[in-house]
């Protein structure tokens, strides 16, 4: 991002202005605003095992978001982690069942998103095939796939060691959550403050100076999806151990949830800008919206009207800021 | 953005405001007409209104009456637990008649064209009759028309074909018996004034549309002071069944009482749910699901109704009813069959045997059962 002028105007009142009115702050002010309002007309909205339920039950959102957005600022996009996920989730269940250390079990899904994504990083970077057509063919290359080997036929009778996600740490703080804030922060201070992090953002805020820099793009762009692998992996590992049962299918809409997540954080869809930090702040106000259309008697139908209102918003914002930096 | 959020909520108020409005059908129901059941089990039901036989007949079929018969059964695939239940059924029909034998075989992918081609082969090698379960009602047509064609008799059971296509169908449940099955149980364990919310797939599937409207019905006749809340909907979507399974617990609070799971998706989910919740006892689940999903809190005692048939009994009656209709026993016309050990079974829809009430599976039989 604005890293130079902000280091510049360190005196400049403005500067105060900036950051309230920056996407993570809005986005902020809408969870706890949102909370509220909810709270006024239903309180029980506001009762702490409610407000846990929202983050665990979305967790996973938020952790594959952050591997979107990493992908979205670097000038991409990837439209098969919905399927992926549910390949992960299905790889590591099938070898829970079959006696494998669970701890392997676990790897597994880490290895294989990183191994799977880095090999779309490869083909995007080195064969330079645009990233909307490669995913496109994983999508349904993962799909067809998934349905083919299990034939629908669900995982049950997962041992219970398998379930991650019902791990309390200190016996209150559930996992996903914990995993949710620790992935957001560690990524956020990978891609401000290391040299491979801010490579991210040259590369897709403008590659040739990028290459004149002497920033490799092709390997960037590799590391950048071996990385939304990892994080697609640790998302399957919680959306799979939440329940006794794993569907052995491709969740519906996942890849859309995660992209709007991504999106509705501030990332700009042209590449180059944006944060992990808004992108998990957005996955946790787009499932609040979906657990409070249901305490406020409204269809959940509407969470995909409300996720498109909180794009076109969300663009229309970015793109007005970019065209009164630009007139400045 | 903020101002986004006030448009959509105001429209979303607006519309919670028009849906209340509308309580001629609960939320999730059709508007298809109901035949709800009669309230005890003990009382009859009104006939089923009378449609003449529809289903189809076999050409100069060999007079095989009281004599052995070889039969293939020819599922929508082979080698999962339920087909193996219904398998098992008619292994157990055919040691019971005595003249009968019956062997599985087909696809291991629930594929039509595999499918046809099974049944293709059957026709060429010779047998007395086919029994199956269809991965596609037309589809599977022509090539039971030409088995009908060469005098091979033809019932089908758990998924149906058209009916010219095939003599008898043996029907696994009917909408307002499964309604029956699930309101019973809710009003047996959770209380018969209290109050429970759904989670369906969506308003429109319309399998789960037909039963909410039943079990609408139903209730409004034999259990009308139970409370209705809510419906919510979960698509196919495991996760999200659970998310609103979960949300549903937190904002309805002691008030909730039970809740129905519509789908074999979301009722596993809904139990996770009252389990995470730990409110296992206090929010009963009741709903349609497979035995496998359900045996952890089935064996844990979180829930104590699964509902849905019982396959064995379903490849079971399927097999008397063909062995009924080489004995001419069932001809068209007729209004019951004899199906060994489950008793007479009633014909309904012109051609169709309907296996009886749903089967309810609990901590005793769960584990007899592997789909």
């Amino acid at each position: 991002m604005t890293t130079v002028t902000l280091a510049g105007a360190e005196a400049d009142p403005r500067r105060w202005l900036k950051a309230f009115a920056s996407q993570e702050a809005l986005l902020a002010i809408a969870v706890i605003g949102l909370a509220i309002a909810v709270g006024l007309y239903n309180p029980r909205f506001l009762a702490a095992r409610n407000l846990s339920d929202v983050l665990l039950g979305n967790a996973y959102i938020a952790v594959a978001a952050v591997g979107m957005t990493m992908v979205i600022i670097s000038g991409n996009i990837d439209i098969s982690v919905g399927a992926l996920i549910g390949v992960l989730a299905t790889i590591s269940g099938t070898l829970a069942v079959n006696g494998a250390p669970i701890v392997v079990a676990w790897l597994a899904a880490l290895v294989a998103g990183i191994l799977v994504m880095a090999l779309q990083g490869i083909i995007i970077a080195y064969l330079r095939i645009p990233a909307i057509v490669v995913t496109l063919g994983m999508l349904s290359i993962l799909k067809g796939g998934l349905i083919s080997v299990t034939g629908g036929k669900w995982i049950t009778d997962l041992p219970d060691s398998f379930h991650l996600a019902d791990i309390e740490l200190f016996g209150v703080l559930p996992f996903p959550v914990v995993l949710m804030i620790l992935v957001t922060i560690l990524a956020a201070l990978w891609m401000r403050y290391s040299a491979s992090g801010r490579a991210v953002y040259a590369v897709g805020g403008n590659a040739e100076a990028a290459r004149l820099c002497g920033i490799s793009q092709p390997r960037t762009i590799v590391m950048v999806f071996a990385l939304h692998g990892m994080f697609a992996g640790a998302a399957a590992l919680l959306y799979a151990t939440q329940l006794r049962v794993i569907q052995s299918t491709v969740p519906p809409n996942l890849e859309l949830t995660i992209i709007t997540a991504s999106v509705v954080g501030g990332v700009s869809i042209l590449g180059g800008t944006g944060t992990v930090v808004g992108s998990t702040l957005a996955a946790v106000l787009i499932a609040e919206i979906a657990s409070a259309l249901v305490f406020i008697d409204v269809s959940p139908y509407w969470i995909r009207a409300v996720q498109g209102v909180l794009i076109l918003v969300t663009v229309i914002a970015d793109i007005l800021r970019r065209r009164r930096m630009a007139g400045a | 953005m903020k101002l986004g959020l006030a448009a959509a909520f105001l429209g979303a108020t607006l519309l919670a405001g028009t849906a209340s409005a509308a309580d001629k059908r609960w939320d999730g129901a059709d508007d298809l007409p109901v035949n709800p059941l009669a309230c005890s089990a003990g009382e009859a039901n009104a006939a089923p209104t009378a449609k003449p036989y529809d289903g189809g007949r076999p050409t100069n079929a060999a007079d095989k009456a009281g004599k052995p018969i070889t039969l293939v059964d020819v599922p929508k695939l082979i080698g999962i637990g339920y087909f193996n239940a219904t398998s098992k059924g008619m292994q157990d029909a055919a040691k019971a008649l005595g003249n009968v034998t019956v062997k599985t075989d087909g696809p291991t992918e629930a594929k039509i064209d595999e499918q046809i081609k099974f049944i293709d082969n059957y026709i060429t090698s010779g047998v007395d009759g086919i029994l199956f379960a269809a991965n596609d009602p037309v589809a599977i047509a022509p090539v039971l028309k030409k088995a009908l064609s060469k005098g091979i008799h033809v019932v089908g059971y758990d998924a149906n074909a058209t009916p010219d296509a095939r003599e008898w169908f043996v029907n696994q449940a009917e909408f307002n018996g499964i309604a029956k099955a699930m309101i019973d149980s809710m009003a047996k364990e959770a209380g018969e004034d209290k109050s429970f919310a759904i989670v369906t797939s969506t308003f429109t599937t319309p399998n789960q549309a037909r039963w909410i409207a039943e079990m609408w019905a139903y209730a409004q006749k034999c259990h009308p002071k139970l409370k209705w809340l809510e419906t919510v909907e979960a698509q196919e979507d495991n996760n999200l069944s659970f998310n609103q399974a979960t949300t549903l617990i937190n904002k309805h609070g002691d008030k909730l009482a039970g809740l129905f799971g519509m789908t074999s998706v979301a009722t596993p989910a809904s139990a996770e749910a009252v389990t995470k919740a730990k409110l296992c006892g206090k929010v009963a689940v009741v709903g349609l699901a497979t035995p496998n999903a359900m045996k952890p809190y089935v064996n844990a005692d979180c829930v104590k109704s699964v509902v849905l048939w019982n396959p064995v009994d379903l490849g079971y009656a399927a097999t008397y009813v063909m062995r009924a209709v080489v004995d001419g026993s069932l001809k068209p016309g007729a209004t019951s069959v004899d199906a060994g050990k489950l008793g007479k079974l009633n014909v309904v829809n012109g051609s169709e045997i309907l296996l009886g009430s749903p089967f309810i599976f609990t901590k005793q039989n769960i584990k007899d059962f592997d789909f």
